[in-house]
């Protein structure tokens, strides 16, 4: 029941869609030129299949005048919005068409993976586009409306598989294995392709700098690498970005402003690689050092750009307690990596924090070992064979650094960096034996193995060699200089033994000839010597005595008492076949001198006869004798002197493997011995005051002079005097075992 | 077998001759201390660096021995009264010849 008035606006709207298709022609003839046009436009614009040559060539020879002036009628009756929907619907209907050759094109590059098939379907794509685009006349609108159809449908239906080989063609952009032509950027451009798969195409990039760095920078320390890579990335990666992110760029200084974004993400992802890459072999770094500076250097670089400081630290620690902290690592290759670690730290980092956290442990570790100590003293006195000596001799010698607090009014003082712990301690840059000896808590422990090692060192000097002892000398004045002068006091008073040894056999010798050239020590100033109970048999016995009276004249207020269990003896023996000229220990020279009175002995004869020795000690004497084909164990515990070689000499019974037994006792031996000491103190106050606590122990104990142990090291002691059975604990208190 | 000694080198110890018996085994805590400073005296005297001859010992009729020159810093305080601190008899340095008479 349409009302007088609904009526009358649709004849008014009618007449209003008619007036505007007539366009105010006479009659419909407007209404038909308007249809004819309609169908020119419509025709023009459907999407033709371009594999297709006939509806091609249709196209191709379409009258462009009569075309044009189609669009203008519709434009002019305002039809132009219509018309581009029906195009539009249509594209999205013919669709298949592309999407067919797609499908096909992707089928052989599957199958042959060439790169020229991916290259050609874009090329297929953009002349599809160019094909199925409208005029320019249209104006943009049309145009853009067109291109976003396009793309909208193409992305649609592009399988996965396009990705893949879409991937490769950009890589092949990247490494030309074939020459590819420049526009193909254009083409993707065209495509909408640039933008769609833009992180894809960075990650080309960054794939292609991950490959770069580590095909060129692995295992390549000697120099740096950055300034190269960056060169690299200069004149390969860049000119490669240009189409892509500097596209339009009128010249250099537009496209430069361009790619600083792009670029710089690009510059961070070549630093990020080469310091994970250089992370990773931090190690193997140290280890080169000093042939890896340049790695370190660039380390040093890329960390200022990218924040990998913690995963160093993490990656090293890992890779100290994997490959170096364990008990078949050498302290001294610990000790050295340990140096190493320091120095390039120190490169890579000068304030120290990252030093702090790698050294904590290594540190911790050393302290636990027993020989860390000796390790560094030998290497201070140049103890080493190797040569490669911790310490490097260019750098100054200067005392021992204490840790000192902060100076505040330092004018080059800078705060702790942000990344440094809480108990992080500024290490200035001290030297390398200041560290180490650090890494205990008092520096006497050290002085204390100098003092074992110089021992050692000196008495294994025969006289007439007293270079060594100035070598020795040279090594204690530079030792001063770190140590002290007043720790190594008695480091001078054994060098002064020495030369005055020296100066008294040269005085003696001139009063009365004797072939004994001995080292006479003061005892107080040489580390606890193992004492021994040999007597030296025959005529060594009246050597000493005899060197004995002649020093006494000369030092009439002093006596010598030999320690006959230390030195060495040059002699010959003069059997009936042949002589052996040679040098030997002291008690290998007793045991000799006896079989030149009586030619078959027992062990145990031999050991009375040398005054008491130990039995283990006296076999290896032995058994030098018998290695040498001098003595022969006919019967166990046996021995016939060979006055006439025989003739199948026995293989040379390697002596018991017991190691050349230290002639000084170490430290640790020493600190029982003083131990020992005080058990007399101990043994005192168990006996007026009964059973009594640890502490209460120590507390008394420290009345005693020169009494420095723990509570630890008495609990220590007071369990080893409990195993010998001297004392029994009860309930936290001691007592004597009576 | 006939045993030719060429070459001796050798180690030992001196000891002052104090004239006190030497005591057997040379146990090292039962040795003789100065009675002024307490160290040993093949040790040196507090102000001394270098033992032996640099630090000698000092022999007094009263047959007790100091380091030479713990005893003078002693005789040279006024409360010594020149007396040995031992038994506050005067002292007399002993001439020297205990050990080889």
């Amino acid at each position: 029941m349409a009302s007088a008035a609904l009526r009358s606006q649709v004849a008014a709207k009618w007449q209003e869609g008619f007036a505007r298709l007539n366009r105010t022609e006479p009659g419909i003839s407007g209404l038909i030129s308007f249809s004819q046009a309609w169908n020119i436009a419509a025709d023009y614009l459907h999407p033709r299949d371009i594999t297709d040559p006939l509806s091609a060539k249709a196209h191709g020879t379409a009258d462009m005048a009569l075309v044009k002036a189609a669009f203008d009628m519709i434009n002019r009756s305002r039809r132009l919005p219509v018309m581009l929907e029906t195009f539009l619907d249509s594209i999205c209907n013919q669709y298949y068409l592309i999407a067919r050759d797609i499908h096909r094109y992707l089928a052989q590059y599957e199958q042959s993976a060439d790169i020229g098939v991916m290259f050609r379907l874009i090329y297929r794509l953009v002349d599809w586009y160019r094909a199925w685009a409208p005029i320019e006349e249209l104006g943009p609108t049309i145009r853009a409306a067109y291109t976003l159809t396009f793309q909208t449908q193409l992305f649609s239906i592009l399988p996965p598989g396009f990705v893949r080989g879409f991937k490769a063609l950009c890589v092949s952009t990247l490494v030309p294995v074939v020459q590819i032509s420049p526009f193909i950027w254009d083409a993707f451009e065209t495509l909408g392709l640039t933008d769609r798969y833009e992180g894809l195409i960075a990650s080309v990039g960054y794939e292609r700098i991950e490959a770069y760095v580590h095909e060129t920078c692995t295992a390549k320390w000697d120099e740096p690498c950055l300034e190269r890579l960056r060169h690299w990335m200069s004149t390969q990666i860049v000119p490669w970005m240009l189409p892509m992110y500097a596209k339009g760029a009128l010249n250099t200084e537009e496209a430069r402003g361009m790619l600083q974004n792009v670029g710089s993400r690009f510059d961070f992802h070549m630093n990020k690689t080469l310091c994970d890459l250089r992370t990773s072999e931090i190690f193997d770094i140290i280890i080169d050092f000093p042939d890896s500076m340049g790695a370190l250097y660039d380390l040093k670089e890329c960390l200022q750009r990218v924040d990998q400081r913690s995963s160093l630290v993490q990656a090293l620690r890992k890779a100290n307690r994997k490959r170096l902290l364990h008990p078949g690592a050498d302290t001294k290759l610990i000790l050295s990596q340990y140096v190493a670690t320091i120095k390039c730290l120190r490169i890579i980092d000068p304030p120290g924090v990252l030093l702090f956290k790698v050294a904590d442990p290594i540190r911790r570790y050393l302290r636990e070992r027993p020989d860390t100590i000796r390790s560094i003293v030998a290497n201070l006195v140049g103890d080493d064979d190797s040569g490669d000596s911790l310490v490097d001799e260019n750098e100054p010698i200067q005392p021992l650094q204490q840790l000192e607090t902060e100076d505040y009014n330092d004018p080059n003082w800078d705060p702790e960096p942000i990344d440094a712990g809480p108990d992080f301690r500024t290490n200035k840059p001290s030297d390398v034996i200041s560290t180490l000896v650090s890494i205990y808590d008092s520096k006497d422990l050290f002085v204390k193995e100098l003092q074992v090692l110089l021992a050692q060192r000196l008495l294994a000097i025969t006289d007439d060699n007293s270079e060594k002892v100035e070598k020795e000398r040279r090594n204690i004045e530079i030792l001063k200089i770190r140590f002290g002068e007043a720790a190594l006091q008695v480091c001078e008073v054994m060098l002064k033994d020495m030369t005055d040894s020296k100066r008294i056999d040269g005085h003696v010798q001139s009063q009365k000839a004797s072939i004994v050239h001995p080292t006479i020590i003061s005892r107080h100033f040489w580390p606890s010597l193992e004492s021994s109970d040999i007597v030296m048999p025959g005529q060594f016995q009246a050597l000493q005595t005899e060197y004995a009276k002649e020093f006494s004249t000369f030092k009439p207020d002093k006596k010598l008492r030999w320690l006959p269990h230390l030195g060495t003896v040059h002699l010959e023996l003069q059997l009936e076949d042949r002589t052996i000229e040679m040098d030997v220990p002291p008690l290998e020279a007793a045991f000799i001198e006896l079989f030149s009175a009586k030619n078959v002995w027992t062990m145990d004869e031999l050991i009375s006869g040398v005054g008491g020795v130990d039995r283990v000690a006296a076999l290896k004497a032995l058994l030098t004798w018998v290695d040498l084909g001098v003595l022969k164990e006919d019967v166990e515990n046996t021995f016939r002197l060979l006055e006439v070689q025989e003739e199948a000499a026995p293989p040379p019974r390697s002596a018991p493997a017991a190691a050349e037994e230290p002639t000084v006792t170490a430290a640790q031996q020493q600190q029982a011995d003083q131990m020992r000491l005080y058990w007399k103190f101990i043994e005192g106050m168990l006996t007026n005051l009964g059973a009594l606590p640890l502490d209460r122990i120590q507390t008394m104990l420290r009345f005693a002079p020169g009494y420095d142990q723990t509570v630890e090291q008495l609990a220590g002691f007071m369990e080893a005097a409990r195993r010998e059975g001297l004392v029994v604990g009860r309930d936290g208190t001691w007592k004597l075992n009576r | 077998m006939k045993v030719t000694v060429k070459h001796w080198h050798a180690v030992a110890q001196w000891r002052w001759d104090t004239g006190a018996a030497e005591p057997e085994g040379g146990d090292a805590d039962n040795e003789d201390v100065c009675g002024i400073c307490r160290v040993p005296y093949e040790g040196c005297c507090p102000s001394c660096k270098i033992p032996g001859d640099d630090c000698p010992l000092i022999w007094g009729e009263c047959t007790h021995v100091f380091h030479m020159h713990c005893l003078l810093k002693w005789i040279g305080t006024p409360a010594s009264k020149q007396q040995c601190p031992m038994d506050r008899r005067t002292w007399v340095t002993a001439e020297r010849k205990i050990g080889n008479s």
